[in-house]
């Protein structure tokens, strides 16, 4: 447990423990401070400025989201604070030229729309080599970029890979995928975790399914994801009008994975919709065929087919093979079953291999 | 191997020479350049380039022999010095070998050092300041890294970048054992064993020189166990920022951050780091040697542009643009239209400031400041709209792209200028001034934060030239 600090903000009395970061404490006594480039799964950057307050006996206005909390520290957000917000705003929009690529959400824009800020001009130098990844998962449109660097950050930082690059310096810069290769050829899991950070939707899901709705619009159904046993928080999107997934996502609080998912959680969930998956036991008949039943009976079949290959060849002749979607409890469970119901130690899990 | 292909791909497109070929041609088109016919030394060089790239790029640092134009690593024709003898630095007399240097007097501070608490008392006493443009108190900075638990580092920053500033080029050319034995200093005082020299890359000069003086030193054991090293940079002016060159010193991007904490409590490799200018570490020895009440508080003046002999010159603290150009550069050549008082950030002085001493604090009063003191004398022929949008090119150019402001505001106000030009308002001057408060205020380091004075300083010198963005502010 941290110790606590007072410190003042906005002229009222506030708490925080020491060494909170002032935007995290802020936000707790209800005061709001917009950001962009922070991101809680990531280093304090401090690049986007939109997060600067005035803290007493500091020159100049400071990073919330990189400063953090002292005691007896004096913190104003309503002096200058307003109208450097929204002059910075305007020099983003100066150079956003796709504000709204998919009908994605866009913190910028919603930002602009908040504070009246509009782009005076736009900059002549503003735009950017398109980019067309052959990738089936993530798209790129560098027109929607602000440069906050979230995403090349999140791929040093979280992921340890190599996919993505922050180019060059002065106006040309850009974010690309490093050396500017697909991302199939870098060190890229197709994890998705960059597009999971962007705040202008820049990098984006190519659907795998066309949906009419506009992303804010979705609905999510927050779940386990079933790939495997880590047992990773994630929200699930449907779009309200046609009851199907659309996309998958995850928040930083959730726990197990803080927000992170890998290709097959992220991606893979067209198997929920598909015409061949199974969604009740089926027993082979005497005939040949699958004839769907009652779990009760499914398992019972499988039972007495154990308890009479068990009887004719004995125990050892029985193998379990634990798939790799269990958890640790169910694969607890399913070496008891082999080693105290069938008397089996032959029992594997693909997981060891 | 243990780094990645996006971090080569970060560092090498940042750093400007690390994408050329090392025989590339490279001519300057920074104001001083400009002023004086770069851009068409640039197009015949273009005309003949014989399979070779021949780039315009930002200042190469030897704004006295602009238009510069360098062939590799080679000033061409040839790198020549125009100086003064100077009362602290004595700059006239280059120093060719150790020997040389000692026989004037040198290496007697170092090698009957004062205790430290004499040593900062000395420094307070000399009023001596940083000298590579942020002025800050060098007694101070110090004391602060002495306060730091050991191991410290010593860093000297020799990325002189500013345009229009030459001066610790010349420190490094003609005195580097001086240099050498007032980073050895600090070091001592530091209690540092390990000590850098972060050069800019375009001075292949003094790194020949400072590399022979430190083999110089290192035979005669002057060393004694500690190392100090040549760390060359690779093209990029925000490196001279001291946390950027840290940075790039640790291998990476030169992109700034944040302060605090400083680099006296953290800094190269995250350890208290002592960092100084050249020049200012130049002086030391001086100043220890005579007492800091009785040094003449001096500094080196960088003179270019539309002056006769351009060159660097040491002279008071209180001297005026006038004085620097009459009496030390040989006087202007044309009808003078402004002046730059210290380095590119440092603001645009209409020639009624030519009488003005250069102290920061009189500079204050103009809102400009005497940042490196690299006087830059331009000719009323020579546009202030012009020298203004070189300005700004410059630093959107150089900008390293981590904080909004810097990395957009600059080319906002590159693109106001020129389209200034054509008599296009793209925005109201209250927005223009909202800009600059906001690129002052919130951007990270000393380019963001610099860059408004030049525009400001147009704003209230040149008000016939914005009076298509109509009323300024009420402030």
């Amino acid at each position: 447990m941290r110790a606590m600090v007072s410190f003042t903000l906005d002229g009222s009395p506030a708490s925080a423990p020491e060494g909170e970061l002032l935007v995290h404490a802020a936000a707790r006594h209800g005061v709001f401070i917009p950001t962009l480039c922070h991101d809680d799964k990531l280093d304090p950057y401090g690049g986007c400025r939109m997060c600067v307050v005035g803290v007493e006996g500091s020159p100049r206005p400071l990073p919330a989201c990189a400063t953090r909390v002292t005691e007896g520290m004096i913190v104003s957000t309503n002096s200058s604070v307003p109208q450097f917000r929204k002059t910075l705003t305007e020099m983003l929009l100066a150079e956003h030229l796709d504000s709204n690529p998919g009908g994605r959400p866009n913190e910028l824009t919603d930002l602009a729309q908040e504070l009246d800020a509009e782009a005076p001009f736009t900059l002549p130098d503003a735009k950017r080599k398109d980019y067309e990844d052959r990738n089936r998962l993530m798209g790129y449109t560098p027109d929607s970029c602000i440069l906050c660097n979230r995403c090349v950050r999140y791929t040093q930082e979280v992921m340890q890979c190599s996919a993505l690059s922050l180019e060059g310096r002065g106006p040309e810069a850009r974010i690309v995928p490093t050396w500017e290769r697909s991302w199939l050829d870098t060190e890229c899991e197709l994890c998705g975790g960059c597009l999971s950070v962007c705040p202008t939707g820049a990098i984006f899901e190519k659907f795998l399914e066309g949906t009419e709705q506009p992303e804010r619009e979705l609905v999510k159904t927050k779940t386990t994801c079933t790939f495997c046993g880590v047992g990773c928080q994630l929200d699930l999107n449907v779009d309200p009008t046609t009851n199907r997934i659309v996309k998958v996502t995850s928040e930083p609080h959730y726990v197990s994975n803080e927000g992170n998912l890998c290709v097959k959680g992220r991606f893979a969930f067209n198997f929920v919709h598909h015409p061949d998956r199974l969604t009740q036991p089926l027993v082979r008949r005497e005939d040949g065929d699958l004839h769907p039943t009652s779990w009760e009976d499914a398992l019972k079949a499988a039972a007495d087919g154990l308890n009479r290959v068990k009887a004719e060849h004995g125990p050892h002749s029985i193998g379990f093979l634990a798939s790799a979607r269990l958890t640790m409890e169910e694969n607890f469970l399913i070496q008891k079953l082999a080693r105290t119901v069938v008397g089996t130690n032959s029992i594997h899990s693909c997981e060891a291999t | 191997m243990n780094v990645r292909r996006g971090e080569v791909h970060e560092v090498v497109s940042f750093y400007s020479f690390l994408e050329v070929p090392v025989d590339a041609v490279r001519v300057c088109i920074g104001p001083v350049c400009d002023c004086l016919g770069a851009k068409e030394l640039l197009a015949r060089e273009q005309e003949h380039a014989q399979g070779v790239p021949v780039l315009g790029v930002e200042c190469l640092g030897h704004c006295d022999l602009a238009p510069v134009l360098m062939r590799g690593d080679h000033v061409e024709p040839e790198v020549t010095r125009r100086t003064n003898a100077g009362s602290s630095l004595g700059l006239e007399q280059a120093d060719g070998t150790l020997a040389d240097y000692e026989a004037r007097g040198g290496l007697s501070v170092l090698r009957d050092l004062p205790p430290k608490e004499k040593i900062v008392e000395e420094l307070k006493a000399s009023g001596l300041t940083g000298y590579g443009g942020a002025g800050f108190p060098t007694g101070l900075k110090w004391e602060a890294v002495a306060r730091e638990a050991a191991p410290r580092y010593v860093v000297v920053n020799g990325d002189e970048g500013e345009p229009g500033t030459i001066k610790d080029r010349y420190v490094m050319e003609l005195r580097p054992h001086l240099m050498i034995e007032g980073a050895l200093i600090a070091m001592d005082f530091a209690e540092a064993t390990e000590g850098f020299v972060y050069l800019r890359e375009e001075y292949a000069t003094a790194r020949a020189r400072l590399q022979q003086a430190l083999d110089e030193f290192s035979a005669a054991g002057l060393l004694d166990g500690r190392s100090l090293e040549l760390v060359i940079g690779a093209g990029a002016y925000i490196c001279g920022e001291e946390t950027a060159m840290l940075e790039s010193m640790e291998g990476r991007r030169g992109m700034p951050r944040l302060k605090p904490p400083f680099p006296s409590e953290y800094g190269y490799l995250g350890r208290p780091t002592l960092i100084n200018n050249v020049e200012t570490l130049a002086h030391i020895p001086a100043i220890l040697r005579d007492g800091g009440e009785t040094w003449p508080r001096v500094r080196l003046w960088s003179v270019t542009g539309a002056v006769d002999a351009p060159g660097c010159y040491e002279a008071p603290l209180d001297v005026t643009p006038r004085q620097l150009i009459e009496e030390y550069a040989g006087g202007a050549t044309e009808e003078i239209g402004a002046v730059v008082p210290g380095g590119a950030a440092s603001g645009i002085l209409p020639p009624a400031a030519l009488d003005i001493p250069l102290t920061r604090e009189s500079l204050r009063e103009w809102n400009a400041g005497s940042g490196s003191a690299g006087l830059q004398v331009f000719p009323a022929s020579y546009s202030v709209l012009r020298l203004l949008a070189e300005t700004m090119r410059f630093f959107a150019e150089e900008s390293c792209q981590k904080c909004t402001p810097c990395r957009i505001g600059n080319r906002g106000m590159h693109h106001l200028v020129e389209e200034l030009a054509h008599g296009e308002a793209v925005m109201t001057r209250e927005q223009a001034e909202e800009w600059l408060d906001a690129m002052a205020a919130t951007s990270i380091c000393g380019l963001g934060q610099g860059a408004p004075f030049p525009m400001r300083n147009a704003f209230r010198h040149w008000p016939d030239l914005f009076e298509p963005l109509g009323e300024p502010a009420i402030r």
